[in-house]
């Protein structure tokens, strides 16, 4: 053992003295003692000072009762309105915003499908940003659920692409393609979940239980299109920029540890709303539609356009196609 | 010098206030039909002089789906949609009341829901052209288009009266002897831009307002597309992404 010499630039002995030093049991357990002696003073003479709030009591209540709670899909109507009700109370709590969290189901007769227009994309990423805003993604973490890649112009080449562009656009010479979430018919990341926290819904979207995922991270390995966000810290959104129209399978506040993914703007379009990034796009790139109504739009573009998908022999079956003029 | 002018600037506001005001209750329905430029027994259907809801409901579009049901929309003609249905392109009104722009991303675009003069400082256009020929740039009047930048017509050889009746410039005319309003620029643009057109009717090309579900609007090509200068103009994009390289491809 060489812990017996401390380097001389030791920039704070007394933690080093006791893990590189070598001491006797005798000495450590007193250096110990008093540690711990010393913490519990300090905790004894700060909680008669500061009594806990009403508020904070109220806070513990609410997330000890979230703790225990179960899967979504296998809860009732009413412990479905129970938990929201939970759920929006802390929020408001934590950040003083009153959201609406909705726990609107599927529309009957309703598969969602998007489709994408290559020739029209110009990169200017109106759509992440107004994906950021609408789903509370982590400010600090800088999380996106879209990627534009910019490509350069005759073939699909997505190892050759850049998403990290900085210059003015379009680039001559270049297209540009979005991706995100596809919400495959078939999707992978499903079958890989062990505790069943991610499933995909009647209407074609794939959602996660934020409060069941155990954060294995399983769904983001087998996902081929890389469309997972992990949640390595809690978080962060200034009050001021929090939507407060929230979906509890949606853009609701998520934790540390837990994945999260796009979910077609889930509080929107249940409700006949286009996703934000469609509403956002200035070029008109982005179709969204019901795959089931043979009027839609998203029909009438993949029955009149070259439509192709992404990987599409890993038969994942996306609901995402892209197309050119 | 300074009577003209003072007579240009008199003569500016009495017609924008009557224009805006009181121009469409002017109209019988037959002078209606004539200025879209269709046969006067062809009835508009009751969506296209719906009354604007209330303004409020109007600016919260971006939130409330529906919200545009009470809002005027032109119906298109001799276009269809998907399964052959029938939609609008949303009214250009004058209306301050139902002035709206949408945000697209950190930047606001004014949308055909807006007001009018909010985009073209000048409109109506007959507050300043009483059917007099004016030239464009003219160095008497204070705001003579300055900002129109004539790319569009310089590529196609195209001149002013190739567009705009010169008698009236709130009509456009048509290859064919009809007219067109302002709200209906898709007859003239489709003239040449056929296959845009039909992609526009289908859904593939231009922007749905109000949800996927519902009553069909879409934004007229004049929304998106100045007509004298139609590319889109180059930008700096929104910040770069942050990615997280964890696997090798």
């Amino acid at each position: 053992m060489t812990t017996d010499k401390l380097p001389d630039s030791a920039p704070d002995g007394d933690d080093r003295t006791l893990l590189q030093k070598r001491v006797d049991r005798r000495r450590a357990l007193a250096i110990l003692l008093g540690g711990a002696a010393a913490g519990t003073a300090a905790v004894a003479a700060c909680t008669p000072r500061a009594p806990m709030s009403k508020e904070s009591k109220e806070a513990k209540l609410l997330a000890w009762r979230e703790y225990i709670k179960g899967n979504y899909r296998t809860m009732t109507e009413e412990e479905r309105a129970e938990t929201i009700a939970r759920l929006e109370r802390l929020a408001e709590i934590k950040s003083g915003v009153d959201v609406t969290i909705q726990g609107t189901q599927a529309q009957p007769g309703v598969i969602f499908g998007y489709a994408f227009n290559i020739s029209k994309c110009q990169g200017f990423r109106s759509c992440i940003d107004a994906c950021i805003n609408e789903n509370n993604l982590d400010r600090k973490a800088a999380t996106n659920y879209i990627r534009i890649f910019e490509i350069e112009d005759g073939v699909v080449d997505l190892d050759h692409a850049d998403a990290t562009f900085t210059h003015e656009v379009p680039a001559e010479g270049h297209f540009y393609m979005g991706t995100q979430c596809f919400q495959c018919a078939d999707p992978p990341c499903v079958k890989v979940c062990p505790v069943g926290a991610t499933w995909q819904e009647p209407d074609g979207i794939t959602v996660v239980d934020y409060d069941w995922c155990i954060g294995c991270r399983y769904c983001m390995a087998a996902c081929p299109y890389w469309a997972r966000r992990f949640n390595w810290s809690a978080p962060e959104v200034p009050a001021a920029e929090i939507n407060p129209n929230q979906h509890y399978l949606g853009n609701r506040a998520r934790k540390a540890g837990v994945v999260e993914k796009c979910h077609f703007c889930i509080h929107r379009t249940r409700k006949g709303q286009l996703p934000a990034c469609a509403e956002a796009c200035p070029t008109g790139a982005r179709v969204f539609g019901n795959l089931l109504d043979p009027n839609s739009e998203i029909r009438w573009v993949l029955a009149n356009k070259r439509v192709f998908r992404l990987k599409e022999d890993l038969k994942t079956e996306p609901r995402f196609w892209y197309f050119s003029d | 010098m300074m009577a003209m002018r003072l007579f240009v600037m008199l003569s500016c506001a009495g017609f924008a206030w009557t224009s805006s005001g009181c121009r469409e209750q002017q109209l019988t329905p037959d002078e209606k039909s004539a200025e879209l430029g269709t046969s006067p027994g062809h009835e508009l259907p009751d969506v296209a002089r719906a009354v604007p809801g209330s303004s409020a409901a109007v600016r919260d579009t971006a939130v409330t789906p529906g919200a545009l049901a009470g809002v005027q929309a032109a119906p298109v003609e001799l276009w269809t949609g998907p399964g052959d249905h029938k939609f609008e392109v949303a009214l250009r009104t004058a209306d301050p009341s139902t002035a709206m722009s949408r945000r697209f991303g950190r930047t606001t675009l004014r949308t055909s829901l807006r007001t009018r003069a909010a985009d073209l400082g000048q409109y109506p256009c007959t507050s300043c052209h009483l059917g007099r020929k004016i030239v464009l740039n003219d160095k008497r009047v204070p705001d003579a288009h300055q900002n129109i930048k004539v790319v569009h017509p310089k590529q196609t050889g195209a001149t002013c009266s190739t567009c705009h009746l010169s008698d009236n410039v709130e009509l456009l005319t048509l290859k064919s002897g009809e007219r067109a309003t302002l709200d209906h620029t898709y007859r003239l643009c489709a003239q040449c831009h056929f296959a845009q057109a039909d992609a526009w009717a289908g859904g593939a090309h231009g922007k749905r307002l109000d949800g996927w579900q519902g009553r069909r609007v879409l934004m007229g090509c004049a929304d998106c597309h100045d007509p004298h200068k139609p590319a889109l103009e180059s930008r700096i994009p929104f910040r770069a992404p942050r990615i997280e390289r964890t696997r090798n491809p």
